[in-house]
């Protein structure tokens, strides 16, 4: 056999031999005294006990991946919550003179100098074009036209073979004027190119390179530059606006609050209706349970992606009938928009299976106790117990479920909103707004990486928080 | 008969443990699950170790056949297997080791077989990791054979099915079967008919006792049940908390057991014999936390007899027989005084003893 | 086995049932008819058209009508985007498309996923498995279109190797690249966690501990032994993976700018081109649940325990 390692040294043994036996070394006598109860009690190190919940809270909090994750979602729901209150812009707020403005701006100075600038270079190509001019010797506007219509006149006349009708000849006149203009345009470049002309620019985006100005950070317009200058204060617009001067910042914000309050409340409403479905099969058994299942495995198998498409397809016209009609929570409807109630009412219809499967589960474990129990009959101490030991393990699965439910629907709900059958405007989604910033993504990639890294790290964050909690409340050893 | 003769011709032991030491390693702290046993076994007999859940009983089974798994380490001792150092043999020598030179069977053969293959082909695939150069069909032929001879009918079609269409009990005999096709010189058996009903219990026993007499190998029987030692074993160590208590041959460990545990053992089982209304005595207290073992005799707390000195140092194995051995300090009471007092003393040491038991 | 293969068809074809007639009474039960927003025309020529489109006739007629139809492959023809274009032509023309993006997206989504999972379990607790763990976790919080607007951003364009948009014109392996990376992304993350976690739990198995003891080597304990029961709860994740995949198709061909069966279908929604929702929703439903099917029947391949009942012990 080949030795492909290396043999391991053999190990000694960590005692003498026990066996061996020092007839001097026996301690003395009274050592061999019966010992008390009490000596025996000292003995014995209890190890304390800990209850399930504090202990799954000390696994959790030892959890740094967790903790981490935990925060960035407590900064997030600031940022979503308490932010818009900060900013002075309502996220439907349009604001004229301030629309496509970038997360930096130039300062007021700048700009003026920046115009200056441009207004100097102008009037040096504007006198370097009519020395070009002047040195080509071209005739003035006026004359060039003349000679110009009168050339072109004589030439049709000679293709017709003769003078011309007055009327033809006004029509020709009209058209000439036009085509005069762009020969004399031509020359005119011909001479300035001619006569080298400086070749300076008048972008302005060139001349604030060449004249060294930088940009400051978060976004002005005009307008505001000045009334900044004139003593107000003036909240930035932190990421720019967009095409109707809506605060961009403010938008996110209201977008990350969209996406959270619709992950929490479509995990709520899976929660609720998963839980009773899954109690009332798994507490009533038999054909009942039977035909509950079965139903189950159906809507399991049914496309739930294309049920919401079809559901937001088809529920416009109610709901716009029903926003007229101004009956109850009508303001709601409207706010939400179509999509977004589809998007609910298939939550309700399809996604509460995995959850009624769990809950089921448990419900079919606390009936076998149960029975247990009263076969035992313990009396009213048995099931109280029972409900110590067993809820905990109910509670840990189900609230983990609803938990990982939330970073599922904020993913489902952006993938709508990108698709343009998420929120309505102006309601916006941080789906919505990548959909908005896509056609723009090479010239200005920031406005989409706004709301897509916000969007993903606060899925991230709710799915490392949600495993953290799993392994915490999961009293099996961690993976 | 050539056995006997193999038998003689062998004089090294078949396995030699030295003071054992196994430790797991975990974020808790250093759990000693073996701390120091030593026993020896030859061919031909076999070995019961009898200890309650956490004893560490499966663990140094697992030393031996190098199946530890981390964070579980040896950290001291010896195993001599057939003259060689089972310890310092490298990873190749240890998977060729494992199935040719000793087996092992496990407790709950519902899950130790793997559902998605045939039988048949988990039997053939034990003969070819060992031996290359088998055909497929060599191989099949002896796998049947092995099937017949632990007491499977119909082996042509039972080598195709799937574990899931085997009952309990026959799953267990398709383990030993699986165990002993390379004909390894060692069983270690862990607590095999543990998860079995009473009856197929029997069976299993008697297909092992059949079996040993035919190869003449060695079988380490890991039980928490006193009687099953008693139908198959020849020699017996007892185990609380890592560490051996007592050892010695069947008949002395049941007839003259030497350890408060084992008397405690003994009680507490339910006897066809006990009379009518005779209460099962349990012994008293919980098992030892293995992770801070207190210093002194682990069974102490439970003991009644429990003395001073037990609870500050471990009792030295005293003999009290021909290969009879027991770890408490009322032997060492009584082995003093029948040296100091000498031939007088003697009568009084026998009645003190026979009031303990 | 033939019980449970005809469980299994039965159950694809209520599915199918069931959506069809979902589908149906949905789009019967929207106000007004679909003429509405256009110029609305005179009641004659409304007439006229309920008439051609068999609109005027009771639910129930219209229903076992449509569905004889859906069977002999007539799915009726687009009102609004491609007038008068049979959707079945629409579907026939824009479907391969999708199909061959999505399916080399599943695949290599698969292929590089139980491998990585395995390398994870195998590796557990090293910095090899904390660094695919910490990939993978990311890759599953990132929806479909942050991933594909990253790949656009990084790897297409000018000077760079792949195109920025689908060019009909000039399709070569390139134009395949970024789409199917994007697609199959989250797949891949997905399935790589599964497989990690199943072959975790395959190795704490009882049988491996026979394998060792039997002398088998390493390799062949993991590839034969482990493998091989941990890839039965990783089909269980295959089927919805292969929906998922379809339906992030949308996503990527809008993104991508591909003239695929997805974005058309998320246009007509918008259009409310009736006759093309439903059309491409039965047909889509349809292809996941043969899908589904043939995912549940592999598992028979893998797993000799399955009789009636789906799952393990």
């Amino acid at each position: 056999m080949a030795d492909k390692k290396m043999k391991k040294a053999p190990l000694g043994s960590l005692q003498p031999d026990p066996d061996i036996f020092d007839w001097n070394d026996l301690p003395a006598d009274d050592v061999f005294e019966k010992a008390s109860g009490q000596e025996k009690e000292s003995f014995i190190q209890d190890r304390k006990s800990v209850s399930y919940w504090a202990d799954a809270w000390r696994r959790l909090r030892h959890n740094v991946v967790a903790m981490v994750a935990a925060v960035v979602l407590i900064l997030i729901m600031l940022f979503a919550f308490v932010g818009p209150m900060l900013v002075p812009y309502g996220y439907a707020q349009t604001i004229r003179g301030a629309e496509n403005l970038h997360p930096w701006h130039t300062s007021l100075q700048d700009q003026l100098r920046v115009e200056e600038e441009i207004q100097r270079r102008k009037d040096v190509l504007q006198a370097a074009e009519e020395e070009a001019l002047t040195a080509a010797a071209l005739p003035s506007w006026e004359e060039f036209k003349d000679q110009y219509v009168a050339e072109q006149l004589a030439a049709e006349a000679a293709k017709q073979g003769g003078k011309l009708t007055r009327q033809r000849e006004n029509i020709l006149k009209a058209q000439m004027a036009n085509e005069a203009g762009k020969a004399y345009a031509a020359l005119k470049e011909q001479a300035a190119a001619d006569k080298d002309a400086v070749t300076i620019s008048t972008d302005e985006e060139t001349v604030k390179k060449e004249l060294g100005i930088g940009n400051r950070p978060f976004g002005y317009s005009r307008a505001e530059l000045e009334r900044k200058a004139a003593g107000e204060k003036v909240f930035p617009h932190v990421f720019g606006t967009d095409y109707l001067g809506r605060d961009r910042m403010v938008r996110v914000m209201i977008g990350a609050r969209v996406s959270l309050i619709v992950g929490v409340c479509s995990a709520l409403l899976v929660l609720i209706i998963g839980a009773v479905y899954g109690a009332i099969s798994g507490y009533a058994g038999g054909v009942v349970d039977t035909v509950m299942q079965r139903i189950v495995e159906l809507i399991y198998s049914i496309p739930e992606v294309l049920v919401i498409l079809l559901i937001s397809a088809t529920l416009k016209p109610f709901l716009d009938d029903y926003q007229n009609a101004g009956k109850l929570f009508s303001g709601l409807v409207t706010m939400l928009g179509p999509n977004l109630i589809s998007m609910f009412i298939a939550f309700a219809l399809l996604y509460w299976v995995t959850m009624s499967r769990i809950v089921r589960g448990q419900i079919l474990q606390l009936k076998n106790q149960e029975y247990v129990t009263a076969a035992r009959a313990l009396g009213a101490g048995g099931g109280r117990v029972i409900k110590r030991h067993l809820l905990p393990n109910c509670i840990g699965q189900i609230v983990t479920t609803t938990f990982l439910q939330i970073p599922s629907a904020i993913f489902l709900e952006s993938f709508l909103s990108f698709l343009g059958v998420g929120v309505s405007a102006p309601l916006t989604s941080l789906g919505s707004m990548c959909s908005e910033a896509l056609a723009g993504m090479y010239t200005y990639p920031y406005r989409l990486l706004f709301p897509a890294v916000i969007l993903s790290v606060m899925i991230l964050s709710l799915n490392l928080f949600g495993d953290g909690l799993r392994d915490a409340l999961d009293p099996r050893l961690k993976k | 008969m050539a056995e006997n003769q193999n038998m003689e011709a062998q004089s090294e032991k078949l396995l030699e443990v030295k003071d054992l030491h196994v430790s797991f390693f975990t974020p808790a702290g250093e759990v000693k699950a073996v701390g120091g046993i030593s026993y020896e076994l030859n061919y031909g007999e076999v070995m019961g170790i009898v200890g309650e859940s956490g004893s560490g009983k499966s663990q140094e089974a697992y030393a031996i056949m190098g199946l530890l798994q981390s964070p579980g380490k040896v950290i001291g001792g010896s195993i001599t297997f057939e003259g060689e150092d089972v310890l310092a043999k490298s990873r190749e020598e240890m998977t060729e080791f494992r199935g040719t030179r000793a087996a092992m069977i496990f407790q709950n053969p519902m899950t130790s077989l793997n559902p998605v293959y045939t039988v048949g082909n988990q039997l053939i695939e034990a003969l070819r990791t060992h031996d290359k150069k088998i055909t497929k069909k060599e191989a099949a032929k002896r796998a049947m054979e092995m099937l017949e001879l632990v007491g499977i009918n119909n082996v042509d079609k039972r080598m195709k099915q799937y574990p899931h269409e085997f009952s309990g009990g026959m799953r267990q005999r398709v383990m030993i079967a699986m165990g002993l096709i390379c004909h390894p010189k060692l069983l270690i058996a862990d607590e095999p008919t543990t998860a079995l009903d009473v009856t197929i219990q029997a069976q299993i026993l008697e297909l092992m006792k059949d079996l040993q007499k035919k190869t003449q190998m060695g079988i380490i029987f890991i039980t928490h049940n006193l009687g099953v030692v008693a139908e198959i074993c020849d020699k017996v160590s007892v185990m609380y908390a890592g560490k051996i208590v007592e050892q010695g041959a069947v008949n002395d460990i049941f007839y003259h057991p030497s350890h408060p545990y084992t008397l405690g053992l003994l009680r507490s089982m339910p006897r066809v014999d006990a009379d009518e209304h005779e209460r099962l005595i349990p012994i008293e207290g919980t098992p030892v936390d293995m992770l801070n073992p207190p210093d002194g005799c682990p069974f102490a707390p439970r003991c009644e007899h429990c003395m001073k000195i037990c609870l500050q140092k471990m009792p030295p194995h005293v003999e009290i027989g021909e290969g009879h051995k027991s770890a408490c300090w009322l032997r060492v009471l009584e082995k003093k005084k029948d040296e100091s007092v000498g031939a007088e003393g003697g009568a009084e040491v026998r009645e003190s003893k026979q009031k303990e038991d | 086995m033939p019980k449970y293969i005809a469980k299994r068809v039965f159950m694809a074809l209520l599915t199918v049932l069931v959506v069809a007639c979902i589908t149906f009474f949905l789009m019967h039960a929207i106000p007004g008819n679909p003429w509405l927003s256009e110029k609305t025309p005179a009641p004659s020529v409304i007439e006229a058209l309920n008439k051609k489109y068999g609109l005027d006739q009771p639910l129930p007629v219209q229903l076992v009508k449509y569905l004889g139809n859906m069977l002999r492959g007539d799915f009726g023809a687009s009102i609004k985007m491609s007038k008068n274009r049979a959707v079945a032509s629409i579907i026939a023309e824009k479907f391969p498309v999708s199909a061959k993006i999505g399916a080399i997206s599943i695949l290599w989504s698969v292929i590089v996923a139980v491998p990585l999972g395995c390398l994870s379990a195998y590796k557990r607790s090293t910095w090899v498995d904390s660094t695919l763990r910490v990939v993978c976790t990311i890759g599953i919080s990132m929806p479909g279109f942050v991933v594909a607007t990253i790949l656009l951003l990084t790897l297409a364009g000018e000077g760079r190797p792949f195109p920025t948009m689908w060019n009909v014109n000039d399709v070569t392996w390139r134009s395949y690249v970024l789409p199917c990376l994007a697609l199959g992304f989250y797949p891949m993350c997905y399935l790589a966690r599964q497989t990690r976690t199943a072959m975790l739990d395959a190795i704490n198995q009882e049988y491996i501990k026979t394998a060792r003891s039997k002398g088998l080597k390493t390799g062949k304990i993991i590839f034969k032994h482990a493998l091989r029961n941990a890839l039965i709860p990783v089909i269980t994740y295959l089927g919805p993976q292969i929906a998922f995949t379809l339906c992030g198709g949308f996503v990527v061909e809008k993104v991508f700018s591909i003239p695929g069966l997805g974005r058309y279908f998320v246009d007509s929604i918008q259009a409310r081109d009736y006759p093309v929702i439903m059309g491409t929703t039965i047909f889509l439903a349809t292809f996941i649940v043969v899908m589904n099917l043939i995912v549940d029947l592999l598992y028979k391949v893998v797993d000799p325990r399955i009789n009636l009942e789906k799952g393990g012990n």
